[in-house]
């Protein structure tokens, strides 16, 4: 069980940093400040940051960024990476065409 | 609505891959093998360097060459490989979807390998999303297999093997390699081949990382500084360099999600996120296993081992050998697999300080901070000796799973022993006669044959050497020490190539008898 | 920490996460809300194709989700400090043969009854709002107060309001039991043991209401029913309407980011048992999509909008469905367990009427009367068919 309003307390208020404005999510151009804003506003896992500020959600799927965003997050958690729960895969794994998809019927033949 | 289905499907024909649709193959299963890439072999035919281990890794080969041996064998046995197949999706029922072309088809498989492999991880800083920053794993395809210059002055962040071996790399595709740079207190890779690194003249900065990278456009400049106890860098120890690329080698991370949709029971580890396998590679979903670099970071040597014993694995689950055959099989794998898990770079090791050798000397620490052996510290290994006439010099100093000199010497001079990872030791009782052959074999380019005088005043030095234009007989240079430093003219007496060097050139320099011991690079000119 | 409230809130969704919001706004002082999963809106609050609409809906829902487009989504985003993305732009719900004309022309006629603006149109006309669309499309019905917003960050909106104003939310946090006490709902017990304890207890846990309601003897008819949603990389701006289709093909639209979200099925939903592949034991809490859905939906959805042939598929997820008997969601007191307010049920539309929803819970709790009447939606208003 996790308390949200305790571990907020516990992290304090946002702080702004220099590096603010350093560019994690190259696909969906989201900053680190932002990342670490949003924790600030109780968004503590990868899946609600994705949801939230759309990191991880662009055509790479989050290969890129996904490491980066979990240890900005532990970061300002106060806690180990290995804490913050890895963001789901989802298929297709590499993007695909609408048109490629829509001549698949399920099998191997047609 | 035909969905095909396979004993086995295999998705990745990188080195576990094909080495476990072999292994099955060889045991009468029909292996079908996807990979999204236009040429198999994975990461294996980048690597142009000869790999380490023993003869049963097929050490002292050069990993394209494995590459082709895989792909061989693969044919051999009638192993199905399809290229341009990006599976796409894994789902219940050991289902894969496969897009093909412009088709998604859709596959069964009574067993299913995820050989995936990894992805280069980045880092962030100001400036990383600008072009000329690129992943040392790039820079190495765009080397290696499309035969494109990545740049002309770079800066390489890392010093694991990786960093490492690109670096060299990129040296011999002609780029200048400013800097090596590295969080990290300590060289992460192995000695050897940051002490080739440094011997060209590469300084090294540990517990250094980028600060920026500079230019409008792309990659004009990169400034470097140390970083304190916290991981921050210190005011004031700014370094900036001109270059044109920046090369990121920060590690790779498993590409589990396939896995991960499968609903394979995952460990969030600090190599990434990998499946929970047993010993055989089978995970938490009956039928599907993992094999190489997507379950667990390591060399192309133990993924081939580990593909092989997936493979096994298979074999037995499908019902086509024994289950005492599996064991049998496996325990002659595994073994294979310990002995590449030995010594200072052994997984237990991973992240220690390891200061003294298996054998009790104290490890150089010059080698884990600037990159290479000063010349008091050489003195104190096994493989330096001091002899009349020529003899080789081996400048081996960690506990790395690799034994091809002991072989490579005809005559008996080199001492390994039963355990792969000693230091190799001279035996000054036998006679060397200079073939080289130890100079070749050596992956990790550390054998040299010194003759302290071969005539009034001067003495010999032969070196492996790896770069174009190879010099000529009567060309004079400069000898540069183990920290790419000048030592003292030098002139080139001898050029040696031999279908058995593996294209390694033997080159031997004429310079003053006291450098001898000092000399290890030629340059041609200053 | 106190496990004591005012209110305990079951169900970290949107409907969830606006009740506590509301609530707290209302001046009620301590409200819990519990969620089960590591992540607030984990169930069909993120897994929706984001509709903020009336036509289609049954005319017992009709009126509370009118109330909620006139007076709360057009200051949503203002009022959360998020960007919803709310969209009034129209919903296009499109007919390819006569038999889907007639089934729309029956739609549009029972909600102009209770008073929505909503038509059909002919081809010529569904044309001129989207010129995107296949000529197969014949007709439409056409409701320009409909539109669509963001589910994730209006979920998140919520959230992050009533975190700001003092509302306790824990997550990983699965109930187990509810108990009486002295007669009333009061205690809810986690899986872990812990134990809340609320002057008034909100079901809003979708279909794992139905399980944690019969602890106390309440049984709610639904069922579960999964359902897969897809989305393209960011395309360039090309249309701002919700789309529907009278059958059921699929719904979606163009988010504001670029990207079209969309909806749709296979056919295999209503056998899909979700088992987990481990142990080959059905699991609903593993979400896997199945093999065929993905394609299939492209399949739909280019019938209608050929223009997107060459969109690149990104992503796929799935998520089930709170599907009741007869189609619209319980959303009451319940009378037999006094503390206990009832709100689930609904059957793949509650996104769009999620801010009234939670409007209406906190009226309910603060013993105000709902903006609108929703004695329809009473929890035991199912009847034997024979």
């Amino acid at each position: 069980m996790v308390d949200i309003q305790a571990k907020l307390k516990e992290i304090g208020p946002f702080v702004e940093e220099p590096d603010d404005d350093l560019l994690v999510c190259r696909c969906e151009e989201v900053t680190k400040g932002q990342i670490r804003k949003a924790v600030h506003e109780g968004i503590f896992t990868l899946e609600e940051m994705r949801r939230y500020l759309r990191s991880g959600m662009g055509l790479c799927q989050g290969q890129t960024c996904g490491k980066l965003v979990k240890s900005i997050i532990a970061s300002e958690l106060k806690v180990s990476p290995a804490e913050v729960v890895p963001a789901s895969s989802r298929a297709p794994m590499r993007p695909i065409e609408m048109c490629i998809l829509a001549e698949d019927g399920g099998g191997c033949d047609e | 609505m035909k969905i095909e289905r396979y004993d086995m499907i295999v998705i990745g024909a990188g080195p576990a891959g094909l080495s476990a649709a072999i292994e099955a193959a060889k045991k009468g299963l029909k292996p079908i093998v996807f990979d999204e890439n236009a040429r198999p072999g994975g990461q294996l035919f980048k690597q142009i360097h000869k790999f380490f281990g023993s003869k049963e890794h097929k050490a002292k080969v050069r990993g394209f060459k494995i590459g082709e041996e895989l792909l061989e064998e693969a044919e051999e046995y009638g192993v199905e490989v399809i290229l341009n197949a990006t599976v796409v999706g894994l789902y219940p029922e050991k289902e894969v979807t496969v897009k093909i072309g412009d088709k998604v088809k859709h596959y069964k498989g009574d067993a299913i390998l995820v050989a995936t492999g990894a992805s280069e991880n980045m880092v962030n800083f100001e400036g990383w999303t600008k072009p000329g920053v690129i992943g040392a794993g790039a820079a190495q395809t765009m080397m290696n297999l499309h035969h494109i210059k990545p740049g002309n002055r770079i800066l390489m962040l890392g010093s694991g093997n990786v960093g490492l071996v690109v670096s060299y790399q990129l040296m011999q595709a002609g780029c200048e390699v400013v800097a090596l740079a590295d969080a990290a207190p300590r060289v992460g890779g192995y000695g050897v081949h940051a002490a080739k690194v440094a011997r060209c003249g590469v300084p090294f900065y540990l517990s250094h990382t980028i600060v920026k990278v500079e230019g409008d456009e792309c990659v004009t400049g990169v400034v470097i500084g140390q970083v304190g106890p916290d991981w921050k860098v210190i005011p004031g120890t700014e370094k900036h360099f001109d270059v044109d690329t920046v090369c990121l080698a920060v590690g790779l991370s498993p590409m589990s999600q396939l896995l991960k949709q499968a609903e394979v029971k995952m460990n969030d580890t600090k190599g990434g996120h990998v499946p929970e396998c047993d010993k055989h590679g089978a995970t938490s979903v009956p039928g599907i296993y993992a094999a190489g670099d997507v379950s667990g970071i390591e060399e192309a040597s133990s993924a081939m081992i580990e593909g092989r014993m997936s493979g096994t694995a298979i074999a037995c689950y499908l019902g086509y050998m024994t289950e005492e055959e599996r064991d049998s099989r496996i325990d002659e794998l595994e073994k294979q697999l310990d002995t590449l898990r030995q010594g200072m770079f052994a997984p237990k090791n991973r992240g220690k300080l390891v200061e003294k050798t298996d054998e009790g000397i104290d490890v150089s620490m010059n080698l884990l901070n600037k990159g290479f052996v000063t010349d008091d510290e050489i003195e104190r290994f096994p493989g330096v000796t001091h002899q009349k006439g020529i003899h080789p010099v081996i400048e081996c100093t960690q506990n790395i799973p690799c034994n091809p000199c002991q072989d490579a010497c005809k005559m008996g001079c080199i001492r390994i022993g039963e355990n792969i990872t000693s230091l190799p030791a001279i035996d000054p009782e036998k006679k060397c006669i200079g073939c080289g052959m130890c100079v070749a074999s050596c992956s990790g380019q550390s054998i040299f044959l010194v003759e302290e005088d071969v005539e009034e005043g001067y003495g010999e030095v032969t070196m492996p050497y790896e770069f174009l234009p190879v010099p000529e007989v009567g060309d004079r240079g400069v000898a540069l020490g183990r920290n790419g430093q000048y030592v003292c003219d030098a002139e080139v007496t001898k050029v040696r190539i031999a279908p058995a060097f593996d294209h390694t050139y033997l080159l031997t320099i004429k310079v003053p008898n006291d450098m001898v011991m000092r000399a290890r690079f030629y340059k041609k000119e200053a | 920490m106190s496990n004591v409230a005012d209110v305990v809130i079951i169900g970290g969704g949107i409907n969830g996460c606006a009740a506590a919001y509301y609530l707290a706004k209302g001046g009620t002082k301590s409200v819990i809300v519990l969620e089960a999963s590591n992540s607030i809106g984990h169930g069909g609050s993120s897994r929706n194709g984001g509709g903020v609409r009336q036509s289609g809906r049954d005319i017992r829902e009709l009126p509370y989700a009118m109330y909620g487009i006139k007076n709360m989504w057009p200051t949503l985003s203002e009022e959360l400090g998020v960007d919803t993305e709310y969209t009034q732009k129209g919903n296009l719900r499109m007919g390819k043969t006569p038999e889907h004309i007639k089934k729309l022309e029956a739609l549009t006629k029972s909600a102009n009854s209770v008073g929505l603006d909503v038509r059909m149109i002919d081809q010529k006309e569904v044309k001129e709002i989207c010129p995107y669309l296949s000529d197969e499309v014949i007709g439409a019905s056409w409701c320009p107060t409909d539109g669509h917003a963001n589910p994730l960050t209006t979920t998140l909106g919520y959230y992050k309001r009533a975190l700001e104003m003092g509302v306790k939310f824990y997550t990983e946090a699965p109930v187990k039991s509810l108990q009486k006490v002295k007669g009333k709902v009061r205690k809810v017990i986690l899986n872990d043991g812990t134990i809340f304890e609320g002057e008034t207890i909100i079901l809003v846990s979708g279909y794992e209401s139905r399980a944690i309601a019969r602890t106390i003897g309440v049984d709610v008819p639904m069922t579960r029913l999964i359902d897969e949603c897809l989305v393209t990389e960011m395309q360039p701006h090309m249309i701002d309407v919700m789309f529907g289709c009278a059958s059921a093909d699929f719904y979606g639209h163009q988010t504001k980011h670029g990207s079209f979200v969309f909806g749709s099925d296979s056919g295999w939903e209503t056998v899909d048992e979700m088992v987990d592949p481990s142990t080959n034991i059905p699991d609903p809490s593993k979400l896997i999509t199945n093999s065929m859905t993905l394609s299939a939906s492209c399949r739909a959805i280019q019938g209608y909008i050929p223009a997107l042939k060459d969109a690149k598929i990104v992503r796929s997820w799935c998520g089930w469905l709170d599907e009741s008997f007869d189609g619209v969601p319980f959303l009451s007191r319940v009378d037999e367990a006094p503390g206990l307010i009832l709100a689930c049920g609904f059957t793949g539309h509650g996104f769009g009427t999620a801010p009234v929803v939670g409007l209406m819970l906190s009226q309910m709790v603060q013993g105000e009367e709902t903006v609108v009447d929703i004695s329809a939606l009473q929890y035991n208003r199912f009847k034997p068919c024979r």
